[in-house]
């Protein structure tokens, strides 16, 4: 079988070297180079999606890199991350020897930054009361204060620097102004608030 | 049909990266307002708002404080249809400023009587890199406690032009609220603590000295 294989190589070869050279016509290689460089040129987009290869996703891999890629825009965009941890808190009393007080934090440089102010509320036969404002949407759930001892509610929130109005909502209805702040006028529902002027840090 | 794969994987990839948050916030306002009809009234007043480019939780604000104070639907929608239109007002006012908590300020002055030039004035005092959210607080706040706007409006353009800080600008406006709660006279609460927050200033010739160049004096 072998020795049959040899021999029709060796005839093969033979054949070959008879056979007279290969000489290519110029004409035909001109042609040839002529209708190459007349042929438009690919973009370079086309190019470059030519040169980059998509290795075939199965499903599973398919959905873990859609997965991972949904997961980096979420990240990339602040939708999901570890946020800001809160700055360190010094307690700077009263500014004006009214309520609500204001705390400083520690090391705020930006004018911008929420200042914690105190709200209280003198008011022994509230169940349930609320801090509402522009702040907090007027959200009767957002901003519960916190019933002392001593029957007086308090909270103590971030807030904006600047003017801020606001309300106390008791027992979930019942809408009323701070008695220790300067009251808001309100043109819109004709029901009044409070003020008070946040200070920048 | 390669090529098919790699577009389409590319556009996935690109839409996977960038479209999250502008998703969400953009997406319409949902308003917990119990009453359909008002609902419907007040989120298509908030979406025109939003197609002129206006900040949208000031109206977002405004119309859930109608909910809690349990005001009709008509008028939650007049309140928020009138804040649109001052926050538009105010825009052009304080332009270039454009950032929410200035156009919320100088929609609170306009809805007290501050005139709009005031608010020009007040954007004026400052470099247009500087918020004027404060002193147009203080502005809104002083006229709340019966100051006439123009007197209100010289002693902040005054303490703006020596170099005070919003911080300064903002115990006047605290002060004052506190000295009319003890009964003195408006006007009179308002030049004493004007003159004392002036007192913590440098002097005009080294205010001047210190102002970075291309600052806007009023």
């Amino acid at each position: 079988m072998s020795r049959e294989v040899d021999r029709l190589i060796e005839r093969v070869r033979s054949t070959l070297r008879e056979a007279p050279e290969a000489v290519p016509d110029p004409r035909l290689v001109a042609q040839l180079l002529s209708a190459v460089w007349a042929s438009p040129k690919p973009s370079m987009l086309r190019r470059w999606l030519d040169a980059w290869r998509v290795p075939a996703f199965s499903a599973v891999t398919a959905t873990v890199v859609a997965g991972l890629a949904l997961f980096a825009g979420f990240v990339t965009r602040g939708v999901i991350g570890e946020r800001p941890a809160p700055e360190p808190l010094a307690a700077s009393g009263p500014q004006t020897g009214e309520f609500p007080v204001q705390f400083a934090a520690a090391t705020t440089i930006d004018e911008a930054a929420p200042v914690l102010t105190q709200f209280v509320l003198n008011d022994a036969k509230a169940e349930r009361v609320s801090l509402v404002g522009d702040f907090n949407d007027w959200s009767g759930a957002a901003t519960p204060l916190t019933r002392l001892d001593s029957g007086v509610w308090t909270v103590s929130v971030p807030l904006p620097a600047g003017r801020q109005v606001y309300a106390f909502l008791i027992d979930g209805t019942f809408l009323t102004a701070d008695p220790r702040a300067p009251k808001s006028g309100d043109a819109d529902y004709g029901r009044e608030g409070s003020v008070v002027m946040v200070f920048p840090r | 049909m390669n090529m098919h794969r790699r577009v389409i994987t590319l556009v996935a990839l690109a839409l996977a990266s960038v479209s999250p948050a502008p998703a969400f916030a953009q997406g319409p306002v949902v308003l917990r307002i119990a009453d359909a009809k008002t609902r419907v009234v007040v989120e298509r007043e908030i979406a025109r708002a939003a197609a002129r480019g206006l900040p949208l939780q000031p109206l977002i604000a405004k119309a859930m404080e109608g909910v809690t104070k349990q005001a009709t639907g008509e008028r939650i929608q007049v309140a928020v249809s009138l804040l649109a239109k001052r926050l538009e007002q105010a825009r052009v006012l304080l332009a270039p400023s454009t950032s929410v908590a200035e156009l919320t300020s100088g929609a609170d002055a306009l809805a007290i009587g501050v005139p709009g030039t005031m608010l020009k004035q007040i954007r004026a005092a400052w470099p247009v890199e500087r918020s004027v959210a404060m002193p147009l607080d203080v502005l809104t706040e002083l006229v709340a406690r019966r100051i006439p706007a123009q007197h209100a409006l010289e002693q902040i353009t005054a303490l703006m032009a020596r170099g005070a800080t919003p911080s300064q600008i903002a115990s006047l406006g605290s002060s004052v609220q506190a000295d009319v709660a003890a009964g003195l006279a408006p006007d009179a609460a308002l030049d004493v603590r004007a003159r004392g927050v002036m007192s913590l200033l440098p002097s005009p010739a080294a205010a001047a000295a210190s102002a970075p160049s291309g600052r806007r004096q009023p």
